[in-house]
């Protein structure tokens, strides 16, 4: 479970961002996020749409323990994300786009670490490491360096790294950006089985159609305000656009 | 505790693996060192021996004929009269190369020597010309022989000795050990390769665990990790420190190594410094290295948290490591010694501690004194890399 309430970030400009200050931005100040609410539930997938620089990656940024929210509250798994961030960290699962991996270390090495730096048992750990290494195919390539391997396998081992831990809430930040179809769409497939699986998922994408295949609930979010929150069916009632696709800009160009 | 010690070996591990690194703690020391030794000693001794050597070209001009001189100029054969040069082209010849020196006496120099006066003599040469600035001693030296004989010659004339012109006879008798001498002479140098080297060491890895981090998104998935930003900072620190460390040992290593096999060494040099270079210096230099790579790592790693990118942090470090070497130099220059204050000053009194181990004269309280400094500063470095790892305008710069 995610709680969001309230939920502000603000930022100091830097020297250029204050030369190309755009309209909503006042002072020396900039809010990627403003007063935004909403709450995920286990065993449903929420979506957060918004176009670039609307606040989704800062959002998740700080539901991640990453970043501090200036002025509201978040809870993950019932802890707080200021107060109990280590907690929330023991229990949440983040993957960027970005594939953040040690280049040097082979699969097996960095799945190993991350294993043991969430206080994983060592026989737990290899069993865990087993089951994801056969569900996304990495056995092959476990003993390789990271930094040998394709764009897709990367992503796999990305993903295996994320859910080492079993976590109960899972945060994807543009999961599939940069990747070939049938590696999005395997992605796709695990993030239908977390949901099956009873846990709590987040996504950020700019693909409509993954929102169509994925979504149980979804967030529109646009210069870090809240333009919609609701579920999916509920999205897709009151469109008035032929399109989703359509749907969102025009939600987004009337803001 | 247990979280550190999983970081610091997965470091350890990925920063093994990085050839960079490997390079800068292995073979860059013995690049270096070899190339001191052997090429700068050998090309130095060369020219020295050539300067030696050498044939030089003399034209010695004097109204009257001086056999006596000539002679002494001739008898280490390797001295050339040249008699095509006129005394009034005496500068453009020694600047064009045609003679190397031109020795010129007084006209009136028989008179004056007569009259038992001084009579000038003139020695023109090009100092631009390095083998010749060295020759001119061996000029010197017989210019000097001549007028020992010209001395002897008047002092018998008037039935005296030597001792009548020389009432003092100056006996300089040092009373420093050969280690000590040995020591002010090498110490001075000890610390450029030291302290050059456990900075180097500790750079390439406090760019790549911070910096190239945040560059390759891996600082964001550790970030998530239950590992606090301490612990993460720390565990990073102590790789950064151990590759500094390591690289002060294996140019230290590599120093011992290359000089017993250096022939360019003179054998009664090898044998003193070899003397000198004793178990109890070794560990006293050993317990400095320690603290000044964890003094080195913490400026380093706050450097590289700070910076966006790979290319950034080398950009804000290599005026660093200028930097660095100002206090070495310092350290160097003759009546700058250890004491209590400037041992409070950072790479300075390394290389003044240096000088005083190799020595055999270093004070305990002092030693102890840049310890302590180095610690405490490297502490605080470290807080203050914890500080900047916490702020996310720092963490996040550019993201």
């Amino acid at each position: 479970m995610i709680e969001v309430e309230n939920l502000t970030k603000s930022f100091r400009l830097t020297k250029d961002q204050k030369k190309e200050k755009a309209a909503h931005v006042r002072g020396n100040t900039v809010e990627a996020v403003a007063g935004i609410s909403f709450s995920c539930r286990p065993g449903r997938i929420f979506s957060l749409l918004g176009p670039n620089g609307a606040g989704k990656t800062t959002a998740l940024r700080m539901i991640a323990t990453m970043l501090r929210p200036s002025s509201g509250r978040i809870a993950v798994a019932g802890f707080d994300t200021v107060r109990e961030a280590g907690q929330v960290r023991r229990h949440i699962g983040f993957l960027t786009g970005a594939t953040g991996l040690y280049e040097r270390l082979t699969p097996t090495e960095m799945i190993e670490y991350y294993g043991r730096l969430h206080g994983m048992e060592p026989a737990l750990l290899a069993k865990r490491k087993r089951e994801l290494f056969s569900i996304l195919g990495i056995e092959d390539f476990a003993g390789r360096r990271i930094g040998k391997l394709s764009s897709g396998m990367k992503q796999k081992v990305s993903i295996a790294r994320t859910m080492i831990h079993d976590p109960q809430v899972l945060v994807f930040d543009e999961p599939t950006v940069g990747l070939d179809v049938i590696t999005a769409k395997s992605i796709i497939q695990l993030i239908r089985q977390c949901r099956s699986d009873g846990k709590t998922v987040i996504f950020s994408t700019h693909i409509m159609g993954e929102v169509s295949l994925l979504s149980d609930d979804l967030a529109l979010i646009h210069r870090g305000r809240l333009l919609y929150n609701g579920t999916y069916d509920a999205f897709m009632r009151e469109m008035k656009a032929k399109s989703l696709e359509d749907e969102f800009i025009r939600r987004v160009e009337e803001a | 505790m247990k979280l550190l010690a999983i970081i610091f070996k997965k470091e350890l591990k990925d920063m093994l693996r990085d050839r960079r690194t490997i390079f800068f703690m292995i073979v860059m020391p013995f690049l270096v060192i070899f190339l001191i030794f052997n090429l700068s000693m050998r090309l130095g001794m060369n020219m020295e021996k050539r300067a030696q050597e050498k044939e030089l070209r003399v034209a010695v001009f004097s109204s009257a004929p001086l056999p006596g001189f000539v002679r002494l100029l001739q008898k280490g054969d390797k001295v050339k009269i040249d008699t095509r040069v006129a005394r009034a082209e005496i500068d453009r010849a020694v600047n064009d190369g045609r003679i190397d020196f031109a020795i010129s006496f007084a006209d009136d120099f028989s008179e004056s020597i007569d009259r038992e006066e001084s009579s000038e003599v003139g020695i023109y040469y090009k100092a631009s010309t390095s083998e010749n600035e060295r020759a001119l001693g061996r000029i010197h030296k017989v210019v000097e022989e001549y007028g020992k004989q010209l001395l002897n010659v008047r002092l018998q004339k008037k039935n005296l000795t030597t001792a009548f012109v020389e009432p003092l006879r100056i006996d300089d008798r040092d009373v420093s050990s050969v280690r000590e001498k040995i020591g002010q002479r090498l110490g001075g140098m000890f610390p450029y390769f030291f302290v050059i080297f456990c900075f180097l060491g500790a750079m390439v890895p406090a760019i790549d665990l911070a910096a190239g981090e945040k560059e390759r998104g891996t600082m964001e998935t550790l970030l998530v990790s239950p590992a606090s930003r301490l612990q993460i900072v720390t565990g990073k620190f102590l790789v950064v420190t151990a590759s500094g460390i390591f690289t002060a040992l294996a140019s230290i290593v590599w120093l011992y190594l290359v000089f017993r096999q250096s022939r360019t060494v003179p054998p009664e040099v090898l044998s003193g410094v070899l003397k000198v270079i004793e178990w109890k210096s070794l560990l006293l230099l050993f317990a400095m290295v320690i603290p000044l790579c964890a003094f080195f790592a913490a400026i380093l790693l706050s450097a590289s948290v700070f910076a966006k990118s790979y290319k950034e942090a080398q950009s804000i470090i290599t005026p660093l490591n200028f930097m660095v070497l100002i206090p070495v130099l310092i350290g160097i220059f003759p009546g700058i010694r250890l004491n209590a204050a400037t041992a409070l000053i950072p790479i300075l009194n390394i290389s003044l501690a240096t000088k005083e181990i190799i020595a055999g004269t270093i004070a305990p309280l002092l030693m102890a004194e840049v310890c302590l400094v180095l610690f405490a500063l490297a502490a605080l470095g470290l807080l203050f890399c914890a500080h900047w790892f916490n702020r996310e305008s720092v963490i996040f710069r550019g993201v």
